[in-house]
């Protein structure tokens, strides 16, 4: 059984109207004197949207600032790949937009469980993302007068998503590394590539460093400092397939959880539901095909079940738009997690396209048709040609085939209303932290929350840490250090010690297997148990039967991935059994046995409505729930209906 | 699953092998068969290191992330070709249905001095981020920007913009060029900031800086071969270049830098 | 840039001219191809001229008696001509020789394997690749015309007079008769054409103008004016020796 604390988990947030709290709680933080900044230091784990503009942010306001990053350069990160947009309650479109709507569709659509008040700040901040980035120099489409172009994204009926072209989260992620390359050059960021944070280093209960491997010459290292802010993104690699590029990991996030940081609502995962489908056993990554094709592409599958016939041969009376069926007002723009689960459903019904009957097609035919295929290529063109590169077959031809794929993680390491974990002086942000997206992340809301919490919400917080806990400067001479930089070396000895017979690719491909069959779309409880048993036992096998060849003093990919996979192995556990734990479905957790009639979530806010945050008791061991109510008075609890 | 027309490989690989940057490095041949043309070309790779492990050779060490073709970490010569035959592509985005059974492929790293090699297919690109700390940016501080309507773009800027902004940062303009010139990648940083009403303050200021860091991470001159066009994933244009030189002359003679 | 106010300890004749600007400027990789563009197209000038010249060969002995006569006669105008011509020649020339070396020492290791990605067939053949090559042929071919000509001191070849009246032409066609120079001069044209149909768009690349309205007309006239260069100056190798005396 699960062990409950008896003390419910406070979010220490501000009180009274919504609207203000932001405002308010601001001139309640403590703030450092500008000549008293330069004498602290702090460090950034993540170059992403959040770490790059955390850093950038932070060393504009005269911190020392020490940047690290898994990449070889900080423009690398994954946040690189988001394509379609980024919200923003800027209303230019004249459509009914406001601050309050963004926020009421995003606590709507993240099925009830995110924390109103951080979601209220977001929807506020996200205005001030869209100037700041303007003034970097991001290239945001634009209408021909010169004003800035929205489009419409899932899960909302008002056009709020800035987009540049198909590359949205590049040119953001751009525009904050080069915020940060301009404090490199003014001295006050140092950055550290190809390192990877090997633990967290907590001195009398406050943490103030960490311990780093550098990937290029196997040497460990240590970093002191006043504050320490993880922005190491998400897990959603512990599938194995996701759209997560490779490096993408859960390493720095666990092991901040194994130092007494509570890990929240690790269940909540989305699967996106354009994806391009598995093509065989060597894949090794999944490719996301944007939301924005949805604006234009109709999603349908045949009325007959295990139709072979090539889409054109299929006459329109005989194809069923399923989306467009089931949920009327929102179409082919519902949410991801409904879009997935619909798929799922006409897929697991034998209704399925393609060779594996594991794909329903999205059709740009009507668009085509309607627009011309030049108007389509202008807006798409880049997806499409990924598309064709990846499956050797033209959309402008033949219907994409897509298929619902991880993509993203919306549970993640405990933070407060300041995005400070129960550890002091730890910050989470973006993906790697819990707060904003609550069971269901709406499309082009990743970018909004990771830029929202580095360029305007971690300024602020973290300087009341500094001035109100007066801490004494550290050294990594201290006893502290020396003893994380011991646990994180012996782990890479043990690792190189084992020398079986299996890949480490081996063991995270059958890791994925087990995650996806069982922890994927729909879960139930006896593939969730078995799931743990699974894992468990695989986790066994990894420490006896791992094969990794080289030394640890030298660039060894291998040996990194081991390191992830042996993470991937101890957390994966916690994620099954937080899904077994919430007896309920919502947004992107679905317990089948939790639906309705019409195969819809069926929440339990009498029983389920807090975020579940899990300390750490050792390895497989009975991890303590911490329970964090929440509260609806804004936007209060209802049914998520998109029909 | 698999696509209609797949087919499988026997390949004979030539990889460059080097175990670290001061060590000597050599091709090392390795054949591989039952390669599948669905496969992309670092699933192909990918394979191979499986085989290798099971054999108890080390695995070759490539870069790559995203395996979507935006990151721009990854990037390998093949056949002497950055980023391999077809154009507008990245490593990753490359398919074995590319290749035909019984050929042999050439793999290399990046090769030029700003770029030493780390290991294997692994190089060190530190240059460029170099090269945008000295001035490839807008220095604006966070807070305090103006409404992002107040600065109007016409929408052909943006679109200009945008086009030279899509730049990677992968290195294969730099790998592909006979000089080693890394002109591709910084006109594109230079013309994306240069079109844009944002980029205006520091137009100069950029341009000089920026070209004097080129210059001092000892890439070679520039002698418009256009081979990094041909070779640029993301599909950056001379006419960068063109505009680069441009910028420098008009910083240079009419500006105060 | 802040590099000159770094080390006002080397104060210096540039900075009392206020051009150390301009020294950076002319050290810098694109002000090298900057000068590189200018001195190559002011050269181009100069053939355009010197063809012209030379073309009389075919209209009368008289007409090119005539102007290689009225040139002479400008002698101190001939100097700074051809002090002007000689200067821009080596200007080209070092910096040919001085982006080859950088050129040389950005890539230290070889690719085993080079291919290009360029939709142009025959790389190998393509002039962009072969610049220097080209450029060094060009330089042995006028060193050659230099001995031939102006200092008339082919061994094998009997020279009139320089003032005799009819010398400039019968010297002309003396050497262009000669075997050895009607294969020499043709190769070297040839070379010339090849060197120019890149290195003329070239210098308009360098220069800055670029621009999809512009470029393929840029190109198709370098392709132009490299031919007419070429077949121009080949015509008088092959064509002079059969003109009547």
């Amino acid at each position: 059984m699960t062990q409950v604390s008896e003390t419910p988990l406070d979010g220490r947030c501000p009180t009274g109207d919504i609207a203000t709290r932001w405002d308010r709680h601001k001139f309640d933080l403590k703030l450092v004197a500008p000549h008293n900044k330069r004498k602290n230091t702090i460090i950034v784990v993540g170059t992403g949207l959040a770490g790059g503009s955390a850093a950038a942010s932070l060393a504009e306001l005269g911190y020392n600032v020490l940047s690290f990053c898994i990449q070889d350069s900080p423009r690398r990160a994954h946040s690189i790949a988001a394509q379609g947009g980024i919200n923003a309650a800027k209303n230019y479109t004249n459509d009914g937009d406001s601050v309050r709507r963004l926020f009421y569709d995003t606590v709507k659509g993240g099925e009830w469980r995110a924390r109103e008040s951080n979601v209220y700040r977001l929807a506020t901040l996200s205005t001030s993302i869209i100037d700041q980035c303007v003034a970097q120099g991001v290239p945001f489409a634009r209408e021909y007068g010169g004003s800035l172009a929205n489009r419409s994204f899932g899960g909302a009926q008002v056009s709020r998503t800035f987009y540049c072209a198909g590359q949205t989260g590049q040119q953001l992620l751009i525009g904050a590394y080069q915020a940060m390359m301009r404090q490199v050059h003014a001295g006050r960021i140092k950055v550290f590539a190809r390192r990877e944070m090997l633990d967290v280093v907590v001195v009398d209960g406050v943490a103030r460093g960490i311990v780093t491997r550098d990937l290029v010459t196997g040497k460990f290292e240590t970093f002191s400092g006043d504050a320490v802010v993880l922005c190491t993104g998400g897990y959603g690699n512990a599938y194995y397939l996701s759209t997560m590029a490779k490096t993408c990991n859960v390493t720095a996030a666990w092991r901040a959880h194994k130092r007494g940081a509570y890990f929240a609502n690790p269940c909540y995962t989305q699967i996106h539901p354009t994806c391009i489908p598995v093509s065989g056993t060597h894949q090794s990554k999944l490719t996301l095909m944007s939301e924005s094709l949805r604006n234009d592409g109709r999603v349908w599958v045949s009325k007959t079940k295990g139709d072979t016939r090539s889409p054109d041969q299929i006459p329109e009376d005989e194809r069923d738009y399923y989306l467009e069926r089931r949920y009327p007002s929102y179409g082919n723009l519902a949410p991801r997690d409904i879009s997935s689960r619909a798929a799922k459903e006409r897929c697991d019904a034998g209704f399925g396209v393609g060779p594996s009957g594991l794909s329903v097609y999205l059709d740009f035919a009507a668009a085509i048709k309607r627009d011309g295929e030049d108007v389509v290529r202008g807006k798409y063109g880049n997806l499409f040609h990924m598309y064709e590169k990846i499956t050797a077959e033209n959309p402008y031809k033949v219907p994409m085939r897509i298929y619902p794929a991880v993509h993203y993680t919306m549970g993640g390491l405990w933070v407060d209303y300041n995005l400070q974990s129960n550890l002091p002086g730890l910050y989470v942000l973006g993906e790697a932290n819990f707060s904003d997206h609550g069971a269901n992340r709406l499309g082009a809301s990743a970018l909004m929350q990771g830029l929202a919490d580095g360029y305007f919400v971690i300024p602020y917080t973290v300087g009341d840490h500094i001035a109100t806990k007066k801490l004494k400067p550290v050294s990594t001479e201290a006893p502290e250090f020396g003893e994380a930089l011991t646990t994180a070396k012996s782990r890479v000895e043990s690792i190189l010690k084992v020398n079986g017979k299996r890949s480490v690719e081996q063991f995270h491909r059958a890791l994925g297997h087990i995650m996806w069959d069982n922890v994927g779309m729909g879960r139930n409880e006896k593939g969730l148990i078995k799931a743990i048993d699974s894992i468990k036992q695989l986790r066994e096998e990894f420490w006896s039967d791992v094969k990794v060849l080289g030394s640890g003093e030298t660039l060894n990919q291998n040996l990194e991935h081991a390191g992830r996979v042996a993470d991937f192995l101890e957390f994966s556990e916690l994620l099954a059994r937080d899904a077994l734990h919430r007896d309920e479905s919502c947004g992107g957790h679905f317990r089948e046995e939790h639906q309705t009639s019409e195969g819809e979530c069926q929440r339990d806010d009498d029983n389920f409505a807090y975020a579940a945050a899990w300390e750490f008791k050792g390895i497989g061991g009975d991890s303590v729930l911490h329970k964090e109510p929440l509260t609806f008075s804004d936007c209060p609890l209802g049914t998520r209906s998109y029909k | 699953m698999s696509h209609t027309g797949s087919k499988i490989l026997n390949l004979n690989l030539q990889i460059w092998r080097q175990a670290g940057p001061d060590q000597p490095g050599a091709l090392k041949a390795y054949q591989l068969s039952g390669i599948s043309t669905d496969m992309s070309f670092l699933e192909m790779l990918d394979i191979l290191n499986e085989q290798l492990i099971a054999k108890g050779e080390e695995p070759v060490a490539f870069d790559h992330d995203c395996r979507e073709g935006i990151c721009g970490t990854c990037g390998v010569m093949i056949n002497g070709q950055a980023h391999g035959p077809d154009n507008a592509t990245t490593t990753c985005q490359l398919h074995m249905r590319r290749f035909n059974d019984g050929d042999t492929i050439v793999i290399e790293p990046w090769r030029a001095k700003a770029f030493p090699v780390v290991r294997d297919l692994v190089v060190n690109r530190s240059a460029f981020d170099r090269i945008i700390q000295s001035g490839g940016y807008v220095s604006v501080n966070t807070g305090g920007a103006p409404d992002a309507n107040a600065i109007p773009v016409a929408g052909h800027k943006q679109q200009e913009a945008m086009a030279a902004a899509a730049c990677i940062g992968c290195g294969a303009c730099v790998a592909s060029c006979k000089n080693a010139s890394a002109m591709l990648f910084v006109s594109a940083k230079v013309s994306h900031l240069a079109s844009l009403p944002q980029g205006q303050t520091e137009r100069s200021k950029r341009v000089v800086s920026m070209v004097a860091t080129m210059d001092k991470e000892q890439f070679g001159n520039c002698t418009n071969t256009g081979e990094c066009e041909a070779a640029c994933p993301a599909g950056i244009k001379l006419t960068n270049i063109a505009q680069l030189n441009r910028e420098y002359m008009k910083a240079v003679l009419f500006s105060g830098e | 840039m802040s590099d000159s106010a770094a080390s006002p300890s080397k104060a210096g004749i540039l900075d009392w001219f206020g051009l150390r600007w301009f020294f950076r400027f002319l050290s810098s990789s694109i002000g090298q191809k900057f000068v590189m563009a200018i001195t190559g197209l002011l050269l181009c000038g100069f053939l355009v001229v010197h063809l012209e010249g030379n073309l009389l060969l075919f209209v009368s002995a008289e007409k090119y008696n005539a102007y290689a006569h009225f040139l002479h006669s400008q002698e101190e105008l001939l100097m700074v001509a051809e002090t002007g011509l000689f200067v821009l020649f080596l200007a080209h020339l070092y910096l040919a020789f001085a982006t080859a070396w950088g050129n040389a020492k950005a890539r230290v290791d070889q690719y085993a394997v080079k291919q290009t990605k360029q939709a142009k067939g025959l790389w190998a053949a393509s002039p962009s690749t072969w610049m220097f090559a080209s450029g060094s042929v060009v330089l042995g071919f006028v060193i050659l015309h230099l001995i031939d000509m102006k200092f008339q001191a082919r061994p094998d070849i009997v020279y009139l007079d320089e003032h005799a009246p009819n010398a400039p032409y019968a010297n002309a066609l003396a050497v262009l008769s000669n075997p050895i120079s009607r294969v020499v001069y043709t190769i070297g044209v040839i070379v010339l054409g090849f060197h120019l149909s890149h290195g003329f768009a070239s210098a308009f690349q360098s220069l800055g103008l670029n621009h999809p309205k512009y470029t393929p007309l840029i190109k198709w006239i370098s392709r132009l004016f490299a031919f007419a260069i070429a077949a121009g100056f080949a015509s008088l190798p092959i064509l002079v020796p059969s003109l009547s005396r």
